[in-house]
């Protein structure tokens, strides 16, 4: 006899994300770093600041942080990013 | 352009203008906070009675808001800014933006963002305008945050040519029903649900119709209610999904008097369970049992209390960790990418030993009179072990367990972990026949544990660059650092079997607004 069981998983297709078309080149570009306010974070970020600017040509680097690496983004946060207009983010993990 | 000053003359929003002072509210179908908003905003109009006085100015299409509306069960009299003018001429830089306008259309209060205290204050305001009650809308601790940011105005969004991502339902109070599924005939029930992602590598109980039927008629509520969204998928966890997962789990129908609570509490947002579905660190929710509850549905609270000595921790344990993985999507190696992990991911529930206990129950620490049924969570670290046998005074007994507090997080961290203690049964006889009470141990635990200034000789070693915001005091003669913020980051409770002078301490994951903070919930 065939047993029917009730499903224990969350039933919706989940959302798929892409990630957004590369750029061809960063030279001249604006580029966001965010910073999730992970400890040794903003060390690794300058690090790629100073890169970024004297091995590629970026014209800007836009520095954002996480209030805190515990929870997503806030809006506040997300706001001043789109306000900036960035050409590309780099949300930089740490660890 | 800035949000509209107060004494400034509106500009018109579509559709027919409010017969008189109103509460304007502007918001988008996405945004949690909006959706927030619009229930006490739902509930305010309905206070109010007849008359279009609270409007809702939806910056989308009539079918999404309509859809919205119908999720969230409100009834506001709509309407919409299509092409975001009004919104554009309002200043608006966040949703919701509520604005009070007197008769003749001018600003006297605004607010952005869901904001209890702006509810209240706007809300009262327009009461007052109408001549009602004060309807006192958004009160403390109704398991709603206090404050949440709200998201940007639709008309300062980036232009997009892909359509706008279906709503995410996460106020909902309603789920359809989880589909049934008829098992192929030759399928050895255990292994298709191993094989169809239901399980942790442990076997489980398939969830048949009847055995979750019988878990639903137990629970008296009906299938298709939304006890919570699970972070961070956010999956709803109705009560037919919870009865299925505790049938897989193996607990008894009469558990889900305790996992129907226990889920909402877990996924109240002040605990945080989003950022400990995904960290790197060993952390896992514990849950803590208070109440008759215990006795009556066997909780061990004693001998083993932290293993496999009793089904009802157990099994509700396993449910929540498999509702966490099912409905939130915290699968080892997807989500949850753990380091080391931690052995309370198959299971972390303990009752407390309240007969064994000098004091008043944890859950009393949070505001639930003793003798309620309460679930307190902790999203902790495995215990670390407490050995003191010679001791036959509190404070000898306690410094057994300072030196294991000041290892919490990392020795040299101060100042950022918070620690339940476990204290054993025969431990909290010595306390209480020194006459301790609960609050004499936690600060002599907090005043006592620290860790030596000596030890920050500037090796660059986690914990050391912050020294100069921790706290400095002398412990038995030698400089130190407080190991902890405030007496409050230390809680202490009874629980373990009666022989054994063991205790036991679990460190947090992060604390604080900013990370996670403790939850304790009162049940029937």
């Amino acid at each position: 006899m065939s047993l029917t069981v009730v499903s224990p998983l969350d039933e919706r297709p989940l959302p798929e994300g892409s990630a957004p078309p590369r750029l061809a080149s960063v030279g001249g570009a604006r580029i966001a770093l965010l910073d999730i306010s992970k400890g040794g974070g903003e060390v690794f970020l300058d690090r790629v600041d100073a890169l970024l600017r004297e091995r590629y040509g970026v014209s800007e680097v836009l520095r954002f942080r996480k209030p805190t690496f515990a929870k997503p983004a806030p809006e506040a946060v997300l706001t001043d990013i789109r306000k900036a207009q960035p050409q590309a983010v780099i949300e930089a993990l740490a660890d | 352009m800035p949000m509209l000053a107060n004494g400034v003359v509106a500009p018109p929003v579509p559709g027919q203008p409010p017969s008189g002072p109103s509460l304007l509210a502007f918001f988008k179908a996405d945004c949690p906070a909006c959706h927030l908003a619009l229930r006490y905003l739902d509930n305010l109009a309905r206070s109010i009675g007849s008359g279009d006085h609270v409007l809702a100015v939806s910056q989308n299409e009539r079918a999404s808001t309509e859809k919205l509306m119908r999720s969230l069960g409100a009834d506001l009299p709509l309407r919409f800014d299509r092409d975001l003018t009004a919104s554009a001429g309002f200043g608006l830089e966040a949703v919701p933006a509520l604005f009070l306008l007197d008769q003749a259309g001018r600003v006297l209060a605004s607010s952005q963002g869901f904001d209890k205290a702006d509810l209240n204050r706007l809300g009262g305001k327009l009461a007052k305008l109408l001549e009602v009650p004060d309807p006192e809308l958004a009160r403390p601790g109704d398991g709603n945050p206090d404050f949440q940011p709200g998201c940007v105005s639709r008309h300062l969004e980036p232009e997009s040519d892909t359509a706008a991502a279906d709503i995410p339902d996460l106020y909902s109070r309603r789920a359809g029903r989880a589909s049934r599924i008829d098992l192929p005939t030759e399928a050895d029930a255990e292994e298709w649900c191993y094989e169809s992602g239901y399980a942790d590598p442990l076997p489980v109980v398939p969830p048949t119709v009847e055995r979750v039927e019988r878990m639903l008629a137990e629970s008296g509520l009906s299938p298709d209610e939304v006890v919570a969204h699970v972070p961070p998928n956010f999956g709803a966890a109705s009560v037919e999904k919870i009865a299925a997962n505790a049938v897989m789990a193996g607990c008894r129908p009469e558990y889900m008097r305790v996992l129907v609570p226990a889920v909402r509490a877990l996924c109240d947002e002040r605990l945080d369970i989003h950022g400990v579905q995904g960290t790197t660190h060993f952390a896992a929710p514990l849950a803590i049992v208070n109440g008759p509850v215990r006795l009556e549905l066997g909780f061990a609270c004693g001998s083993n209390v932290f293993s496999n000595a009793a089904r009802a921790n157990s099994t509700i344990g396993r449910a929540l960790q498999l509702i966490l993985r099912n409905l939130g999507g915290a699968a080892p190696g997807r989500i949850d990418m753990s380091t080391m992990g931690n052995p309370g991911r198959f299971s972390f529930v303990i009752g407390e030993n309240e007969e064994a206990s000098p004091w008043g129950p944890l859950s009393e620490d949070f505001g639930i009179d003793a003798g309620r049924n309460a679930v307190t969570f902790f999203c902790a670290e495995p215990p670390r072990p407490v050995s003191e046998h010679k001791a036959r005074e509190p404070r000898v007994l306690l410094r057994a367990i300072c030196p294991v507090l000041a290892n919490l997080w990392s020795y040299r961290v101060c100042k950022r972990s918070e620690a339940v203690v476990v204290i054993g049964p025969e431990h909290a006889a010595t306390l209480g026949r020194g006459g301790f009470t609960k609050r004499d141990v936690v600060e002599f635990l907090f005043e006592n544990t620290g860790v030596p200034v000596s030890e920050y000789d500037g090796d660059g070693g986690e914990g050391t660059h912050e020294a100069g915001f921790y706290d400095e005091c002398v412990i038995r003669g030698v400089r130190c650092y407080r190991k902890f913020r405030r007496p409050e980051s230390i809680r202490v409770m009874v629980a373990g079997g009666p022989a054994g002078k063991f205790s036991a301490v679990l460190g947090s994951w992060a604390t604080g607004p900013r990370g996670s903070q403790m939850v304790s919930y009162q049940f029937a």
